[in-house]
């Protein structure tokens, strides 16, 4: 069923109407007090829209169940009144002066997005237009269902549509009486539509990034690294790596009382325990064959290269591990597929960083010490936007603005 | 040389003198294709060292599909040849893409190379034994002389091109005039043109033609070879508008272009059997020396019928480099048919997030 431009022009009215009911008659407290709400009841184990998430999302998102429950807890577990509170930031303005209307154009089978963005558009009392992505259509309109039930008229201000993204007539449609634009994906479906976005609104484009992780060597313990490799293997097999604060590679530093090695082998074991409770989506034919080129050329080498590690899972393609010791970044084919690579200290990173600085989602550091702190700053001066710990690179502030 | 070895390349050459026609029965593909890889085993440190990790030996290896294949991009690293490099007569490089290193396939004698060569191309492209000028959109070899395809060019251009056979890429350049011309002389002669070239290097020529309002309609005899994928260097077009455009500029029906499949890292090619039977498809056909399986890349066993996977080749002709050759392409097979398709190179994975990946990541 397709959308037609009589759609989204009703839609726009009925937002835009309901819009002006809320401003009325809520609160800001009081949407906040709405979107805490309607996050919460999907919290519970047992809750209806956990149920009907796990049971439509796992066909568009290609995530398993269990990793659509995952999502559920990593997306509705960050909105709270307190992380609401912080998304009121100001930039889009404030609750008196936001935009009449916002249309939200969402990318990828990663929700967190998408719903920060739906409730950052409430918080300030705009209507809004959400054009879903064909890789997540379920999760922004079961959301707005959830706040429904608890609050109809906040719900009355957002709609969920969908549409093809090469049919601009209705694009232009939606864009037609828009004030802002909030777009995800990756530059060149941000820029196709800041070239129809009329001048009057403003934009907001995010892009698509990339993700690495740094182990100092005070973290490299027989006592502290089988949580460590948990916590890592979490940040890495979370959305099947396919956010963009997903890390494709840890570095490892030398020195420590364990050696990078070692971080590698328990990190697969941890990847093998994380598959066990949450297993990796299906692939696609190609997917899984970028996971067998990258695997087989590393087979040969370790093979006659004794400095080469990799560790698989059992039967299939479920994760990888790879450990050389060339320490270039190597971007990974996703879907669970990650490099260890020692490093002399910590800040031998940056040089082999540097030049991608602007591609940069989030930097995982264990452990966080003062040591830590200096190099963390380091790449905030480079333009990182995110530094946190390993364990958190899944769990960005509603704001995203962490560092 | 080794008294082994050249038994082995006896043999294979008696099989491919039986020419192209002759299906080989799987006993006797097994019992060679198990003799070369014990061969190889001995000879290649690299491979044996692999076969070692995959716990797979001459001694444990009871079917040819059992044998380890080896990846292409093992070609980059190592020196998989089974004879001291140094002796080798010819030196073939993959053009890979930027950023990466080139693979390198030594040969150790041009004889089996060049056998495997001549019948295929005869029978694919010249089955009612036409005699033409070829008209070959690819540097001479002379020019490159690590490239594989115009060495290959070479050699069927010396079995049979007609006189008047040219190259049409100089220092990297199509000579797109020279081309013209030429083509416009055959034309006016009423002569049946035979070009040879590289799909990119046809969008190239047809992009010309369309841009000059030029287009030729050739004699009934007249055929094409187009081989290879565009790696970028131009806009890619379909397979299907491809050959739209041979008919629609050249006059050439789609049922006289057949399409390459080959490789550095192989000595045998693989070509539509469109020609040879007289109708257009996409199935390849493998010659009696080879073998080619498509394995699903999850369970890394054989796909199932219709179902896509990596195209893997067993390539006898590979005596002194490596047999077995695991590709990067997809492929799939057909239920009830022999042969294979190609599906092309497996690349672009698409993003389902917003993670950049290795195909999206691109440092300038």
């Amino acid at each position: 069923m397709s959308t037609t431009v009589q759609q989204i022009r009703e839609a726009v009215g009925r937002t835009g109407e309901a819009r002006e009911r809320v401003r009325q008659h809520r609160s800001t407290d009081a949407v906040i007090a709405a979107l805490a709400q309607a996050a919460k009841n999907w919290l519970d184990p047992s809750s209806p829209w956990r149920k009907r998430a796990v049971e439509r999302a796992p066909a568009a998102t290609g995530f398993s169940e269990a990793m659509v429950s995952e999502a559920v807890d990593l997306t509705f577990g960050a909105i709270t009144r307190e992380s609401l509170g912080e998304l009121l930031d100001g930039e889009l303005g404030d609750e008196r002066t936001g935009p009449r209307l916002i249309v939200h154009f969402l990318a990828g089978n990663v929700p967190v997005p998408g719903i920060a963005s739906i409730c950052r558009g409430l918080l300030l009392r705009s209507a809004n237009l959400v054009k879903v992505s064909s890789r997540d259509p379920v999760f922004p309109a079961l959301f707005v269902e959830s706040l429904r039930e608890v609050d109809a008229e906040l719900a009355d201000c957002v709609a969920v549509l969908d549409w093809r993204r090469d049919e601009v007539a209705l694009t232009r449609a939606a864009l037609e009486r828009a004030q802002a634009v909030i777009a995800y994906g990756d530059d060149d479906t941000i820029s196709a539509l800041q070239r129809l976005v009329p001048r009057s609104a403003k934009f907001f484009g995010y892009g698509h990034g990339i993700s690495f992780a740094v182990v100092g060597k005070e973290a490299m313990t027989e006592e502290n690294l089988p949580q460590l490799a948990q916590a890592a293997a979490f940040d890495a097999s979370v959305y099947d790596q396919q956010g963009c604060m997903s890390p494709h590679v840890f570095y490892v530093e030398e020195g420590g009382q364990l050696g990078p090695r070692k971080f590698a082998a328990a990190l697969a074991e941890a990847m093998a325990a994380y598959q066990a409770r949450v297993p990796r989506g299906k692939l696609s034919v190609e997917e899984a064959a970028q996971i067998a080129k990258l695997r087989g050329a590393y087979e040969f080498r370790a093979a006659s290269d004794k400095s080469v590690g990799i560790w698989a899972s059992e039967a299939g393609n479920d994760w990888l591990v790879i450990y050389e010791d060339e320490p270039m970044f190597t971007p990974s084919c996703l879907n669970r597929v990650v490099f260890v690579k020692p490093i002399e200290r910590l800040e031998s990173v940056l040089p082999l960083v540097r030049r991608f600085a602007s591609n940069l989602s989030t930097v995982g550091v264990a452990p966080m010490n003062k040591r830590a702190a200096a190099f963390a700053a380091e790449l905030i001066k480079m333009g990182v936007p995110r530094v946190c710990p390993i364990g958190q690179m899944q769990r960005p502030a509603l704001n995203g603005r962490t560092a | 040389m080794d008294k082994t070895a050249v038994e082995l390349q006896q043999r294979i050459l008696a099989l491919m003198a039986r020419g192209v026609a002759q299906a080989t029965a799987d006993e006797e593909f097994d019992r060679l294709a198990r003799d070369v890889f014990a061969f190889q085993h001995q000879w290649c440190a690299p491979y044996r060292a692999y076969c070692e990790r995959l716990k797979l030996a001459p001694q444990t290896v009871v079917h040819w599909k059992e044998i380890p294949a080896v990846p292409t991009s093992a070609f980059k690293g190592f020196a998989l040849a089974c004879f001291p490099e140094a002796e080798a007569v010819a030196e073939f490089h993959t053009s890979g893409t930027t950023r990466e290193s080139t693979g390198r396939h030594y040969l150790r004698t041009l004889e089996l190379y060049e056998a495997a060569i001549v019948p295929n191309f005869a029978a694919h492209l010249l089955p009612d034994k036409a005699r033409m000028p070829m008209m070959i959109l690819m540097p001479s070899p002379q020019e490159a002389p690590h490239s594989s395809l115009s060495h290959m060019m070479g050699v069927v251009m010396r079995e049979f091109g007609a006189d008047g056979s040219a190259y049409y890429v100089e220092r990297g350049e199509l000579l797109i005039e020279k081309l013209v011309r030429d083509l416009s002389e055959a034309q006016q002669d009423g002569q049946p043109v035979f070009l040879l070239g590289t799909a990119f290097a046809f969008v190239h020529l047809f992009d010309h033609l369309a841009q000059q309002n030029l287009k030729f309609e050739f004699s009934p005899g007249s055929r094409a070879m187009e081989t290879g994928g565009f790696k970028g260097r131009s806009r890619e077009v379909s397979k299907v508008d491809l050959y739209g455009l041979f008919e629609r500029f050249l006059g050439i029906p789609k049922a006289r272009v057949v399409n390459e499949y080959g490789m550095t890292e192989l000595s045998t090619q693989f070509y539509d059997a469109t020609m040879r039977t007289g109708r257009r498809t996409d199935l390849k056909t493998v010659p009696p020396w080879a073998r080619v399986l498509v394995i699903d890349p999850t369970s890394g066993r054989e796909a199932a019928e219709n179902e896509a996977g990596l195209i893997r080749v067993f390539d006898l002709a590979n005596v002194w480099s490596m047999m077995c050759v695991q590709t990067e392409d997809l492929g799939v097979s057909r239920a009830g048919e022999t042969g294979f398709e190609v599906l092309g190179r497996a690349a672009g994975a698409e993003v389902r997030g917003c993670s950049l990946n290795a195909e999206s990541f691109v440092v300038e």
